[in-house]
């Protein structure tokens, strides 16, 4: 015969209670948490690596049976058009502004100072636009710029990467 | 330029008809701690169930459903994972199956092609078709950091957190391409904020001036806050039927014919293509246009939306759609989205979208108005339930009960407001076909469903 498993013979309450917003209509808890994500790049570490380096790295498809042999940026490791596994090349690291907005209000979490200018880059060779951040300056449809890259202090992210007026 | 396959071509073929007999919603609010969210979808199924002459009893209809398709955005707003099966068990549905429909704003049109689905399929002769959204768990700037992980959350989230600054750029494009100016952008916001002044269940209807609109807090330049949708809690649900059942239902079913259509997540990743045509435009039609503007669809417009009228114009023989749709409800979370849509499905060519609104076709009155309801600017943006209202709002001119469920004290009164004085009745005299929209992420997935007459 088994023996009886021996489990606990009590428990008591070890969370925090809830605050109550006490709606005229309604119970409402506040219930407070924080979490903690660990997220991969992929295969396109390579890609993050580089801002990190100051090199704007895309992904080419150089498949000869590709119908487009895409260049794409942001990068994917796989052609959706042909689906063989992509090639990384080096592209310019300047374009021009395709597309402009400012931030001003913005959701919790932003990382960068607001107002400012998120633009999205035309750049030669790629078959992409490319979604940035002007540093300083003030754009307008057309205008030339270069990328600057966070080298120093990197954040590990997108943002290790923004965009200045190439005349600056 | 990208070309299209030839079986990707082939319009979708219902093996069966579809019909819409009864819709019904909840009163939409930025806040509703008084019910939790199975009672709010309740709230939606019974009005379905009871306010829309159907010839059975609420006891019968639901021992006739045999497939529910749920519709919910966001699993972060809700906080809590298999939502579905609560509903379902709420509603007491088991255990007919169900399944969750996700695809961002566009989810509430996913849930009603996916219901369709089983209807032209034959797995059902009577489906539920439900959505919900409670976006005021959390405040409005973390709901603006939820939103916006639906941009990509590698290359484009941390460029804003905010979903507007993913829409602007295309608005700033737009206006310099198409020769947009901002007060036709604000006109959109003051007409959908106004016809929401008659609806009752609106949650920000208002009649403001263009001048108002201009003057309103800049959220992402130069989409200002009125022409923004805001977050909203609350419930819609809609009932598909086969033919059979439909008349069995109703004696004003409308026939639907719906079709989806894609396209990147990330904006700025739309390659040039080629331009799937709709019935009433000609080959050669947007040499010009493409040949100044250099891409299409570029960030003037939606592939996605474009694929879906394509299709479900040939589905529901459309050659015409301005001429032959008496109403439309399009997807105005924002004020660019909306102008964008305008081309994609036809209503003006590319390039001259700008007049649908100068030229009085979209208001009351005119040749096809568009988001009588007060739309997603006036009325709601609950994202899951979104598209499913959508269609009850279609479904119900097309019955011509407008004025039954937007005009009746007891709606006021549910909603806990007074009739105002300046209700209009929006009733489109002798409405046979509406079309609605239902759009997702910055164009990634869109449906374009239609309603016809059918009695
Ligand atoms: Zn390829």
């Amino acid at each position: 015969m088994a023996q009886p498993f021996e489990g606990p013979l009590s428990t008591e309450y070890i969370g925090t209670p809830l605050d109550l917003f006490d709606d005229e209509k309604a119970w409402v808890v506040k219930w407070p948490r924080s979490m903690e994500h660990h997220h991969t790049y992929g295969m396109l570490t390579p890609f993050f690596k580089g801002l990190t380096e100051g090199k704007l790295l895309a992904t080419k498809c150089v498949n000869p049976k590709c119908p487009h042999k895409s260049t794409w940026l942001p990068p994917r490791a796989d052609c959706p058009d042909c689906y063989a596994r992509t090639e990384w090349v080096q592209v310019p690291s300047e374009g021009k502004i395709y597309a402009y907005t400012m931030l001003d209000y913005t959701g919790i979490g932003i990382e960068m100072k607001a107002p400012y200018w998120q633009i999205d880059v035309e750049i030669k060779g790629v078959d992409t636009i490319f979604k940035g951040f002007l540093l300083r300056g003030k754009p307008v449809t057309g205008l030339p710029v270069k990328a600057m890259f966070r080298t120093k202090n990197p954040t590990h992210t997108i943002l290790d990467i923004c965009w200045v007026p190439k005349e600056d | 330029m990208i070309t299209f396959g030839k079986g990707n071509l082939r319009v979708p073929k219902w093996s069966k008809r579809v019909f819409m007999v009864a819709g019904g919603c909840t009163p939409f609010r930025k806040y509703f701690p008084e019910y939790k969210l199975e009672e709010l979808v309740m709230i939606a199924y019974k009005m379905m169930l009871e306010d829309n002459a159907l010839k059975l009893s609420p006891k019968e209809i639901k021992d006739s459903i045999q497939y529910c398709a749920y519709g919910e955005f966001a699993d972060h707003f809700q906080d809590q994972l298999l939502c579905e099966a609560k509903i379902h068990d709420y509603l007491g549905l088991e255990p007919m199956w169900n399944n969750g429909i996700k695809t961002g704003g566009a989810t509430g049109g996913a849930a009603v092609l996916n219901g369709a689905m089983a209807i032209a399929s034959g797995y059902a002769n009577c489906v539920l078709v439900a959505g919900w959204e409670r976006m005021d768990e959390v405040d409005t700037r973390t709901g603006n950091f939820y939103i916006a992980t639906a941009a990509c959350k590698d290359f484009e989230t941390r460029m804003g957190r905010i979903y507007s600054s993913y829409y602007a750029p295309m608005a700033n494009r737009f206006a310099e391409q198409y020769n947009l100016s901002e007060v036709t952008r604000a006109k959109i916001a003051v007409k959908n904020r106004g016809y929401a002044v008659s609806n009752p269940n609106a949650q920000q209807p208002g009649r403001h001036t263009v001048e108002e609109v201009l003057a309103s807090r800049m959220s992402a330049y130069p989409l200002r806050f009125l022409e923004c949708c805001a977050m909203t809690a609350g419930a819609a649900s809609v009932l598909l039927c086969d033919e059979e059942m439909a008349y069995k239902l109703s004696d004003t079913p409308c026939e639907l014919f719906m079709a989806g259509g894609t396209h990147t997540l990330r904006v700025a990743d739309r390659r040039p293509m080629e331009i799937p045509l709709l019935p009433n435009e000609e080959p050669g039609q947007y040499d010009k246009l493409l040949a100044e503007s250099g891409r299409w669809p570029g960030f003037e417009s939606f592939l996605a939306a474009r694929f879906a009228a394509y299709m479900a114009y040939r589905m529901a023989g459309i050659k015409d759609p301005l001429e032959e749709l008496d109403l439309v409800e399009l997807h105005d979370a924002f004020t660019i989205s909306d102008i964008q849509t305008y081309g994609d499905i036809g209503l003006r060519p590319y390039g001259q979208e700008p007049d649908y609104i100068e030229s009085g076709d979209a208001y009351f009155g005119g040749k096809c108005p568009s988001n009588l309801s007060g739309g997603l600017l006036g009325t709601m943006h609950a994202v899951g339930a979104t598209g499913i209202w959508q269609a009850a709002e279609v479904l119900w001119q097309v019955q011509g009960k407008y004025d039954h469920f937007h005009g009746l004290d007891r709606w006021w009164k549910r909603a806990g407001k007074q009739k105002p004085a300046d209700y209009e009745n929006l009733q489109v005299p002798n409405a046979k076909q509406g079309l609605w929209i239902s759009h997702a992420g910055v164009g990634s997935h869109v449906t374009c469903g239609i309603l016809r007459k059918a009695w």
